[in-house]
């Protein structure tokens, strides 16, 4: 695995957490009058700093972003933020195992194969 | 990720037609609106993100876009019919003591209840799979 990769499963780790952050907030809100539910998209912005070189990608930072509002309204609705939430955690966890393996190899590597 | 992006908006619409559908049946009697007539039932029409004449425009061998999943395109009354009822001392009643009152059949806007749970209860079992599959995807290689 390059630096690239790694800091680059890092970064969107980074953005899942905030992600998860503002889905809590969002139900946290959910009853409060003239809350905005807060989104964050994250995937488009990194791909593009991938793109520009390692530096970029360092600099990266994701950022919270206020959701359209629903035709009928802009309430939150607790049942896509569930399904929200657990589909970040799937992919954090992936990730989070993703960067294990590449640890454990590592670590095979600085023991010699012992 | 795909899946599960399909199914949450499946959640959203049929969800929002839910809200679409109380509406109808809250406003049962309503006689006079802020826009000043009967009330009309709304009907909810969804269609895919992406539609027929994207797909169309779109070249061979182009990438889908990311976003696919079902759409709410517009909330829009229907023309169904209003009915008059004689009741001169309703307020609303016109010179010759009739009161317009939406044509709204319950057993209709019930039937469709039905239909939009079921959507949304089918929704929730693909989304409930694709996590499955993918939480099962995260054992590849594990211990046991």
């Amino acid at each position: 695995m390059s630096s690239v990769s790694e800091i680059l499963a890092i970064k969107a780790m980074d953005g899942l957490y905030l992600r998860a952050a503002a889905i809590a907030e969002n139900i946290a809100n959910s009853n409060s009058r003239s809350f905005h539910i807060q989104t964050v998209d994250f995937e488009d912005a990194l791909r593009q700093a991938t793109l520009r070189g390692p530096d970029a990608l360092a600099e990266f930072k994701p950022s919270l972003q206020r959701a359209a509002e629903a035709i009928t309204g802009g309430d939150v609705r607790l049942d896509l933020e569930m399904a929200s939430a657990s589909a970040t955690s799937l992919r954090y966890s992936a990730l989070s195992d993703i960067l294990n393996r590449q640890m454990q190899l590592n670590r095979l590597a600085i023991r010699g194969g012992q | 990720m795909e899946a599960m992006q399909i199914s949450r908006s499946g959640m959203d619409v049929e969800w929002q037609r839910l809200q679409v559908i109380a509406q109808n049946i809250a406003n049962m009697n309503t006689t006079r609106t802020a826009g000043g007539g009967v009330y009309q039932a709304r009907r909810l029409v969804s269609g895919p993100v992406e539609g027929f004449a994207q797909i169309l425009s779109r070249y061979p061998g182009q990438p889908a876009p990311p976003k696919r999943g079902v759409t709410v395109y517009d909330i829009a009354a229907t023309n169904a019919a209003t009915q008059r009822l004689f009741d001169p001392s309703h307020p609303h009643a016109d010179d010759g003591g009739f009161v317009t009152v939406p044509a709204i059949s319950q057993a209709e806007e019930m039937t469709l209840m039905i239909k939009t749970t079921r959507a949304y209860e089918a929704n929730l079992v693909a989304l409930s799979a694709a996590q499955q599959i993918y939480s099962s995807a995260l054992q590849v290689g594990r211990q046991a």
